[in-house]
């Protein structure tokens, strides 16, 4: 088994996706844009090229190449006319664009004819200085040469595999546990390859599977003797029951999946609140620019991070006010739709324009929070009133027994990013917020932890809800119904659809790895 | 359109040389063996396709009897003759014309499990087949028993390691040669007849057993694995002796459905149709069945019997205590017998008179024939193509109960199906196979050869993955067109069906082009209750899928548009609910075919895949799927497995591309050495 990136990467890697996603860069979106929509065939003739290494500025690129066109792309792109160089040499040579014959830049390449090498078939990697436009440039090159097109998701594993070089039969959960970034995802994905989720969609599977029995025995043999009346009222019952437990299974709240794949906590308030000073201050480096001057930040700030064992990607926005300025509209713009989308806000209030009479604080609070979200719900947000080393100690007392007070807010923590002080605190409180919002990995029913078991148990949900539909007038329509809830649950427990399910599992190995 | 018209009896004899002597030819392109249900479709496919066909019969009397259930039809096996009937095969028209009682199964159930099912009258069904086949071109009937088959040299460019060229007769000895044999031996191969504690030899009451040689040539000469099965039929009842007041009376449906495709009408008349009769089965009969069981030969053995038509011994010891249904149907106009369907029984003759006398209406009753059981051998159909030609022999096909089948359509079907290749084969074609995707005939084949059999296998509609797709009402859309392309069906039905297929095509493109704010469909048709908030515009199509709408109706609002496809008005209404699943199933399909389109080498080394577990290679090495999409339904096959399989397929048709690539680069670098005269990199 060859283990992919360590997995610290990962993280980095899927924040820089996204970015590079909403990147102004048209080129390289549209390459990204392309990957997502590849079919991987059972026959692959193309030839595929991806950044295998993280996206974003980087000291060296990875750039990998597999297939058939890999000698021609080398020949093209390198400039060996006749004799391809020694297998599996690094080499130093210009990169050139095969159709304007300019230099692209001066990096490594390697050569590794079928069958060794990791997907087992001809591939050329490319280690190229990492600059996006450099990168850019080489897989622009690389999409000129005949017969070559970017990788789907995954797709040099796929190949991988399909060459006998992995060995591969389980399956998600051993994929998961690659891409456990922290110790909580860790037990999750170990929980779910033990069998927890597996044996209670097995148990589901089980059960519709008895459904449909009653019911095709009901059509295939009622006018015999064999099946005695009541029949199809069990199965009205049983499928009730089965409805019913997927249906409260599906009202988990995302909390396993969310889990999987990070809290979304964003980081809002008014401009010069001390957003991007917090987001530093939690991840301990100066990762967003800072300055006295209201809407430094104009876009979107991501970081991915571990608190107390949970995956988060706190995200520091552009501070909310009207602008005249494009850019900063834009950013605005930007910052509303995270809010809207996050599972945590973080809502930033300078503490020193707070009103100084402290009863007045709870309902500016209040006011202040419906113009950020439009809906407040207090446990989908944390007050933090920044600041606090500005305010006089006895202010900041009076302030903390006011909050202490009042109820309706959501909880709200005093801090100071200049101090730390009440740091401490607010970690704990958003610890536990974020815990809630994952749930405990290891207690109660097992939970959804992809979005993709997700989307097949509402079709499962749905396709119970044709065979209650059709039941009375068209009893084969009925059946088809279960046979569709069956088809989609075997789509998670690996027992219908290998080829789906290899498809998809293949594309939750990123690209390029 | 019934327009056959019967011979006269005394015309077989003019027509079908009963004497070897005077049999004109010593070869023919196909021999088929048998006259039952599979063997008289297979000579009449064959000789459709176009090639000299000679049928041999023990009896040409018995040549398209019914030896059973005096029916056709059924939940499954209804789909079936849809099917034969679109390739233009018999058993559809003949079941028309024999008809006495036409009903509808699962009416109420949806109408892609409809099961179209007949009474026949025995007579009526054996003349129509007779007269069919004597007056088909190119096919000759025989009466004679076949001592052995004739073998020879493989031919090298065919896979197998023997071939068959003909056929040796058992009294003259006189060898007849073909291309292909065709054998549809039913229950004769080595069958014995049970009846309380006496056995004899034989495939059935009355006839000769088949000869001992043929069994001995594919047991012993060619190796084919052979199984054995057992089944059974009831004794036969004199009607004037039941007391039918006593039992409940069904009658048949109003309006008789003909089963195929080219009749709008039955030869009965709807009134001239006769009744069944239901009744029931008393705790009398179950004390019987255990007091005789130490007389009871054939069903202390403990060969496999068919699970969904079991003897009344097997249900009593299976369900004590039960009461079990017992129909009692017409043999035919005139007969003067009942069949008694659920009384399948093997008992000693007068244990039998005992026994039904203990059923209300038979309480006088008097046995015409007895019932009796049959044990007979069948040779493992994993050893077959998807052309149903043995794997290991050229030239041979096996089709129907020789294949461990049970039932007149499951046989008509495998026939059809046989007499097709081996006709293709004679003129040197290419194998056809029908999918899974596309007919109950290529589900029947398919589980047939893919997983092979345990008890006699029965057509279910829950066989079929795409059973929205196959329907009873369009197996001509599905079969009738492809038909013509292999040569088996007659240019007038192929015509008839394309017209079916354009007048459907058009009607749904009318059904679609009418559209109307919700309002006016409910101006217009009150009646269908359309729920008041669909605001949005509606197309015929659409008010068709509404449960309470018929075709006619829409007529009746826009005769211009939909009057003139009236005929078809019950397919369109099936069409138009079955439109969206239809959809969904036809895009799964596709993912099938890629599955199916994945061949798997015969010559695999199962045993040498490590990856896989024990028990998964031994699957794998006995049942040897053609293609991985056979794989995925083999028993006992895990997803894991079929990941490994897949892999290896991929690897092996990588590794062709690869070896043919690097053949290509060698050349490239030796013309590479000797430009620059460099060494050559490692």
């Amino acid at each position: 088994m060859m283990l992919p990136l360590p997995s610290v990467y990962r993280g980095i890697f899927r924040t820089a996706i996204r970015k590079l996603k909403s990147s102004r860069n048209p080129s390289l979106h549209r390459l990204l844009s392309d990957c997502d929509g590849v079919q991987t065939g059972l026959a692959d003739a193309d030839t595929i090229f991806a950044l295998s290494s993280g996206h974003g500025r980087c000291g060296v690129a990875v750039v990998r190449v597999s297939g058939p066109a890999s000698a021609t792309a080398l020949r093209r792109m390198v400039g060996f006319t006749h004799r391809l160089p020694p297998p599996r040499t690094a080499l130093l040579r210009s990169i050139t664009d095969p159709c304007s014959k300019e230099v692209l830049d001066r990096g490594l390449v390697l050569w590794f004819p079928a069958p060794h090498s990791f997907t087992g078939e001809d591939s050329v990697e490319f280690h190229i200085h990492g600059g996006p436009a450099v990168t850019a440039a080489v897989l622009h090159a690389l999409g000129s040469v005949p017969g070559t097109r970017p990788a789907g998701a995954g797709e040099f594993t796929r190949r991988a595999f399909q060459a006998g070089k992995l060995d591969l039969t389980e399956v998600e959960g051993l994929g998961d546990l690659i891409h456990a970034e922290t110790e909580a995802q860790r037990r999750q994905a170990l929980r779910q390859m033990s069998g927890d989720l597996g044996r209670l969609y097995q148990d589901w599977s089980h059960r519709l599977k008895r459904c449909l029995a009653h019911v095709e025995a009901f059509i295939d043999f009622s006018e015999d003797e064999l099946i005695e009346d009541g029949v199809l009222d069990r199965v009205d019952s049983w499928v009730c029951g089965l409805q019913a437990e997927m249906e409260e299974h599906l009202k988990d709240e995302r909390r396993g999946e969310r889990l999987r794949s990070g809290v979304q906590v964003v980081i809002a308030g008014a401009t010069n609140a001390g957003k991007s000073s917090l987001l530093n201050t939690l991840c301990n480096r100066p990762a967003a620019i800072v300055s006295p001057i209201a809407g430094t930040t104009r876009d979107v700030v991501e970081t991915a991070l571990d608190i107390g064992g949970f995956p988060v990607l706190l995200s520091d926005t552009a501070g909310l006010r009207d602008s005249s300025d494009l850019v900063e509209q834009e950013g605005v713009r930007r910052a509303r739709e995270r809010v809207q989308q996050a599972d945590l806000t973080l809502l930033v209030v300078d503490s020193t324009r707070l009103p100084s009479d402290v009863q007045q604080v709870a309902g500016f609070l209040s006011d202040h929070l419906k113009t950020v979200l439009k809906q407040p719900e207090t446990d989908k947000c944390l007050l933090v009133l920044n600041k606090t080393d500005l305010l006089p100690e006895a202010q900041t007392e009076k302030l903390k027994q006011e909050l202490r007070r009042v109820s309706g807010l959501p909880a709200a923590c005093p801090i100071s990013c200049q101090t730390s002080e009440g740091l401490k605190d607010f970690l704990t409180v958003l610890r536990s917020s974020v815990q809630t919002l994952c749930g405990d990995p290891l207690s109660g029913a097992p939970t959804l932890t992809q979005s993709r078991h997700r989307a097949h148990l509402q079709q499962c949900v749905a396709a119970l809800g044709q065979y209650q539909r059709y039941r009375d007038f068209d009893l084969a329509l009925a059946a088809e119904g279960v046979r569709l809830a069956l088809t989609s649950l075997g789509r998670i427990t690996g027992r219908v659809g290998a080829e789906e399910i290899l498809d998809i599992i293949f594309r939750e190995f990123c690209i390029g790895k | 359109m019934l327009t056959k018209k019967l011979l006269p009896a005394q015309s077989f004899q003019l027509l079908v040389s009963r004497n070897v002597g005077h049999l004109s030819r010593q070869r023919y392109d196909v021999i088929v063996v048998g006259g039952g249900h599979a063997g008289t479709e297979a000579a009449a496919a064959a000789a459709r396709v176009g090639v000299d066909t000679l049928l041999v019969t023990q009896k040409i009397h018995t040549v398209g009897a019914l030896s059973c259930n005096p029916s056709l039809g059924g939940i499954g096996k209804g789909h079936l003759v849809r099917e034969v009937d679109a390739l233009d095969g018999l058993c559809g028209r003949a079941g028309d014309w024999a008809g006495i009682h036409f009903s509808i199964l699962n009416r109420r159930k949806g109408p892609a499990v409809w099961g179209p099912r007949a009474q026949l009258d025995r007579q009526l069904y054996r003349d129509f087949i007779q007269s069919e086949l004597l007056s088909t071109p190119r096919l000759t009937v025989l009466e004679g028993s076949v001592e052995e088959l004739l073998l020879t040299d493989p031919n090298p460019d065919e896979p197998g390691p023997h071939r068959v060229s003909g056929i040796r007769l058992a009294n003259s000895g006189q060898s007849i040669s073909a291309a292909s044999v065709v054998l549809t031996t039913g229950t004769f191969l080595s069958g014995s007849l049970f009846m309380g504690q006496t056995t004899s030899p034989g495939g059935r009451i009355g006839d000769a057993p088949s000869s001992a040689g043929l069994s001995h040539t594919l047991r012993e000469r060619l190796g084919l694995k052979v199984g054995r099965l057992r089944t059974g039929t009831p004794p036969r009842i004199l009607k004037d002796s039941v007391d039918l007041s006593l039992a409940e009376l069904h009658p048949p449906d109003s309006c008789p459905t003909p089963f195929s495709f080219m009749n709008t009408q039955t030869r009965c008349k709807p009134e001239e149709q006769l009744p069944c009769y239901l009744t029931r089965t008393t705790p009398g009969v179950e004390k019987i069945v255990r007091e005789s069981l130490h007389l009871n030969c054939h069903i202390q053995q403990d060969t496999k019997g068919p699970r969904y038509c079991p003897s009344i011994e097997s249900k009593v010891l299976r369900f004590s205590g039960r009461s079990h249904q017992v129909w009692l149907e017409p043999e035919g106009l005139t007969s003067d017998l009942l069949y008694p369907q659920g009384l399948s029984m093997t008992m000693p003759p007068e244990v039998q008179l005992r026994l039904i006398r203990e059923i209300p209406p038979l309480h006088r009753a008097e046995i015409h024939t007895p019932g009796y059981g049959v044990q007979y051998d069948f040779v493992c159909p994993t050893q077959l193509s998807p052309s149903l030609q043995v794997k290991n022999t050229q030239g041979l096909f096996l089709a129907g109960q020789i294949n461990g089948t049970t039932g007149y359509e499951e046989a008509a079907a495998q026939g059809l199906w046989a007499g097709v290749n081996a006709a293709r084969r004679s003129l040197s074609m290419p194998q056809v196979a029908l999918s899974r995707t596309e007919s109950y005939i290529g589900v029947l084949i398919d589980d047939l050869i893919s997983r092979g059999v345990t008890e006699p296998y029965r057509m279910f509609t829950s066989r079929a993955e795409f059973r929205t797709l196959l329907r009873p009402d369009n197996a001509d859309l599905r079969l009738t067109l492809k038909g013509f392309e292999l040569g088996c069906v007659s240019p007038s039905r192929y015509q008839e069906a394309v017209r079916v297929k354009n007048s459907l095509r058009d009607a749904m493109a009318a059904l679609r082009a009418v559209s109307l704010s919700s309002t006016h469909w409910r101006e217009r048709l009150p009646d269908i209750g359309l729920s008041e908030n669909k605001m949005s515009k509606l197309t015929a199509m659409e008010i068709l899928q509404h449960t309470d709408t018929t075709f006619e109706m829409l007529a009746s609002v826009f005769p211009e548009s939909f009057s003139p496809y009236m005929e078809f008005a019950q397919r369109l209404r099936i069409e138009a609910v079955y439109k969206y699943l239809c959809d969904i199933s036809r895009r799964d399909i596709k993912r099938i075919q890629k599955e199916e389109n994945m061949s798997l080498p015969q010559d695999v080394d199962y045993f040498s895949l490590s990856s896989l577990s024990m028990e998964v290679r031994e699957i794998l090495d006995r049942y040897r799927p053609s293609t991985l999409g056979a794989a995925t339904r083999l028993e006992g096959m895990t997803p894991a497995a079929i990941q490994v399989l897949f892999q290896y397929v991929s690897i092996a048709e990588k590794q062709k591309e690869i070896m043919q690539r690097q053949q290509q680069n060698q050349s490239e670098d030796k013309e590479d050495l000797c430009a620059r005269n460099v060494s050559l990199p490692q």
